[in-house]
């Protein structure tokens, strides 16, 4: 079983260089989070859903579909109703025709800083990921933190099926009994379950020091992709469009009632 | 007790082994002592007694050693001294001096030792950290500050020696048990470490992975790197410049393998398992012998021992023609209770290309002994779940007396089939041994008087009645896996089936896990064993299920399965020494025993014409 999304291809986007790709991500962020009006955010959204598709990675999208089933309704019906200002469409319903239009657009960039996640951890190992962090100036220590819990999540979740099966040898079952009860059987999958977390970090922990960690030297880095042109480019393009769509935001544009909102 | 100064002054002796100069330096390049130790004990902070009392010891470079012992002998915290993990991570007093080339280790930190010692340790999965081979390998050359020009350079270097060449960009997680291990030791050797230990690196990995191991260790050995390698097993022994043996936390006996392996005795002792063939000659009273099966039989010869046709021919001997109760085991329709019935099985799991197991058509009597052997990956485990109901079939059928598996209820189903997990510590959650075994009772919903009972009882049979207040995860590792055992059978499944009931164990735990199961057998127990270990299931088992890529290869008589050499082999299992010697002959001995019988049997039939000279 593996939580990772990365899907080992060799696309375009996955030979970019690991800061593009994280460069990318933010810029993309940018340009999503300065617009609400869903005519402005849907040029981003069907830029990343190509670059999904160019990535191979809309296999991924259907994994997570259940979160943007969930998602997108939810937030289009929250907005729609706790909007403020516009004109009611109805008089006895809360809702507004520009509250919809606000509720659309978030619902819209809701999805696409999800599914531009979803891109960018498609695309990206999580060795690249902390390569990446590491050239924008954040400790090695914090990017090799989340390499490290991408690695023991997966044997977590191997050690609770495991032991949810050897408790079941001795006749518990799970499904059985009320809330309170299930939750207590739970504690009795967890107890072995974060014993043995407890000793493998401990394990892991020599292991590591054992390689070299906190050897007092000062680190290197593996040249894990060398940078092209086709990197500067791509910069350049995602640059372009974070700068246009703060240019519109500064311009009062993208909003969905022009001044205010 | 001397005055702390004076132990300290006593300490820093002697100097005219460390010049000070030596001792500014970093390490000696030219020291011809890999790592030295004088007088060194060490007591684990929460441990009653010392874990190493007084141990002094050399390894020149170049040379390999293995460590020998039993679990709890000391061997792991001896070597885990030598980088100073003990006392890093595991506080406690240490006294005693070490010099690894040269230089008296004082405060160095584990991490600043990295490139002058490198470590593998047994739990391959607590070593591997990274998504790519490539990224494995690499990670510890950017902790201590590579040029990455050289990172390039031995990357493909390592990865040639352990062959692991053209696996650059593969998931670890993808790799078999023998190539993550491969690829742990690729991850030290990357370092340049001149010292390299091994602490139990092939106890966790099936035959197949162990022989790379070892064919490993061999290359490395002829390359010049200096080795320590910790085994409770000898099979790596014979390959050693020197075996220390240790008891209790102290060298009981140091030397070559052909002083140390004769010594049976001590070896028992120590809880490590003699060389068959050892055990064979000295009984036979043969002095000069090699530990290859070839060379075995040709010292057989010498002595008289020809081809056994007129063994088998003249006294019905079981060790050459398959024994009759075996036979009928093997056979269901003769039997009258037919206690579990798989028809057709096959599993896929969810997203799989090919099914795990496919069309497994076979029935289990009460009362048998079974030993399910194949390589790792061919579908032992996923069979096994299924005759406990922890799999369901996605085709075919099991029946439990007839009734459909999947149709017993949970709670019935615990009582009548048990499955204990090859790693005790995934059942192991109470806070006392009792408690432990008590959870699965008060599952039934049985009387208090019956749980007591039936605790005392079971913790009777399995040898763990002292220490049942005890927690369970204070109890050591051959404990644990009793504990583990009793916990399931004290819902007194008529089907016990355990996986792997031996690994991670030493030889006299082995033994006793086994004949608790003949015991239980006995009894009335019907065993199932999965198990890569060969005298396990020579010496336990009446029949033997051979899996090989999700396909039943072979049901019937291990005696016969031994014969098959390229059964075996499909299976990854390799028969026993002792078996394979009398191979040689026509004859398949099961176990030591058996094999002096049949040499003795051979030298009478042969006194009768000749004088024989055995």
């Amino acid at each position: 079983m593996s939580l990772s999304l990365y899907l080992d291809r060799q696309t375009f986007v996955h030979r970019r260089h690991p800061l593009v790709k994280l460069l990318a991500l933010l810029f993309f962020f940018v340009a999503v989070f300065v617009v609400d009006h869903p005519l402005f955010l849907l040029p981003v959204s069907i830029g990343i859903l190509s670059l999904l598709v160019l990535a191979g990675a809309a296999a991924n999208l259907y994994r997570l579909r259940i979160l943007f089933f969930f998602l997108f309704p939810f937030t289009v019906l929250i907005w729609s109703i706790f909007y403020r200002g516009g004109t009611r469409l109805f008089p006895f319903l809360p809702l507004t025709f520009e509250g919809i239009l606000f509720g659309l657009g978030m619902a819209i960039k809701l999805s696409t800083f999800l599914a531009t996640s979803v891109l960018f951890l498609s695309t990206t190992r999580v060795e690249e990921c902390t390569y990446a962090f590491s050239l924008i100036g954040l400790p090695y220590r914090i990017g090799f933190a989340i390499t490290l819990a991408f690695r023991l999540v997966p044997l977590l979740l191997e050690a609770v099926l495991t032991v949810i099966q050897a408790q079941r040898c001795r006749g518990l079952d799970l499904q059985q009994g009320h809330l309170l009860q299930r939750l207590r059987h739970y504690v009795l999958v967890l107890i072995p379950v974060f014993m043995g977390v407890l000793r493998r970090a401990n394990h892991m922990a020599i292991a590591l020091e054992v390689r070299g960690f906190n050897s007092g030297v000062r680190r290197t880095s593996y040249v894990r992709a060398p940078w092209q042109w086709n990197d500067t480019e791509a910069v350049l393009v995602v640059m372009g469009i974070a700068a246009v769509y703060l240019g519109l935001w500064w311009a009062g544009y993208g909003r969905v009632v022009s001044g205010g909102g | 007790m001397l005055p702390p100064t004076f132990r300290q002054l006593k300490d820093v002796r002697p100097p005219a082994l460390t010049p000070p100069a030596l001792a500014a330096a970093p390490f000696s390049s030219t020291s011809p002592v890999a790592i030295r130790l004088d007088h060194v004990s060490f007591t684990y902070a929460d441990g009653a007694v010392p874990a190493l009392r007084d141990i002094s010891l050399e390894v020149q470079q170049g040379e390999m050693i293995v460590i020998l012992g039993a679990s709890g002998a000391g061997k792991s915290t001896l070597v885990k001294c030598f980088n100073r993990v003990i006392p890093a991570f595991q506080p406690g007093h240490f006294s005693g001096a070490i010099h690894l080339f040269g230089r008296r280790l004082l405060t160095e930190k584990v991490g600043e030792l990295a490139g002058t010692i490198g470590m593998v340790f047994q739990d391959f999965e607590a070593q591997v950290f990274s998504t790519t081979v490539r990224d494995e390998v690499v990670f510890g050359m950017e902790q201590i500050g590579i040029a990455p020009a050289e990172m390039q350079r031995r990357l493909s270097e390592v990865l040639a020696q352990v062959g692991l060449a053209g696996f650059e960009s593969r998931d670890p997680a993808t790799l078999s048990g023998g190539e993550k291990q491969r690829l742990a030791i690729a991850a030290i050797l990357a370092l340049q470490p001149r010292l390299l230990v091994l602490d139990e690196p092939t106890t966790d990995l099936d035959p197949q992975g162990r022989q790379e191991i070892f064919a490993l260790l061999r290359q490395m050995r002829t390359q010049g790197h200096t080795l320590v390698v910790v085994e409770h097993e000898i099979a790596a022994a014979t390959e050693a410049d020197r075996l220390v043996v240790l008891a209790n936390g102290q060298i009981v006996a140091m030397g070559p393998p052909d002083q140390i392996l004769p010594r049976i005795e001590t070896l028992t002792h120590a809880g490590v398992r003699p060389h068959d063939f050892d055990r064979l000659f000295q009984t036979l009273a043969i002095k000069h012998y090699p530990r290859d099966v070839e060379g075995a039989a040709q010292v057989l010869r010498t002595r008289g021992v020809s081809l056994a046709a007129h063994t088998c021919g003249s006294d019905r001997s079981t060790l050459s023609c398959t024994s009759s109760p075996a036979q009928q085991l093997s056979s269901p329709a003769e039997s009258a209770s037919p206690l579990l019935h798989l028809a057709a099985v096959s599993h896929q799991y969810a997203g799989a290309r090919s099914p795990a197991i496919a069309e497994i058509t076979l029935t289990i009597t009460a009362g048998e002994f079974i030993a399910l052997l194949g390589a790792n990956g061919s579908g032992k485990t996923t069979l096994a779940k299924h005759c406990s109901g922890l799999l369901t079939p996605t085709q075919g059928q099991v029946f439990l007396h007839g009734q459909e598996l999947r149709t017993v209820p949970l709670a019935h189903l615990a009582q009548k089939v048990g499955y204990v997990f090859q790693n005790p510590d995934h059942q192991l959650f109470a806070a006392t041994v009792e408690e432990e075994v008590a959870f699965g009772l008060r599952n039934l919903g049985l009387p208090p008087t019956e749980v007591r009972a039936r605790v005392s009882e079971v913790l009777e049979t399995v040898g763990l009645c002292e220490v049942r207040e005890r927690d369970p995860f204070l109890l050591d590792k051959g404990e644990r896996q009793r504990l583990a055992v009793a916990a399931v059978l004290a819902l007194r499944p008529q089907l016990l089936i355990l996986d792997e009931p031996t690994t991670g164990l030493d030889y006299r735990e082995q033994r006793a896990m086994m004949e608790l199961l003949r015991r239980l057998h006995g009894e009335g127990h019907t065993i199932l064993i999965i198990t890569h270990v060969p005298w396990v299931a020579a010496e336990y088992a009446e029949r033997a299920l051979v899996m090989a890529r999700g396909r039943l290869l072979w049901d019937g008589p291990l005696r016969e399965l031994c014969r098959r050499q390229d059964l075996c082999a499909q299976a990854a299992f390799r028969p026993p020494d002792i078996t394979r010697l009398g191979l040689c002959f026509g004859v398949a001995p099961l176990s030591v025993e058996e094999g002096i019988g049949w040499i003795r049997s051979a030298k009478s039939a042969r006194g009768q014409h000749s004088s024989g000279e055995l």
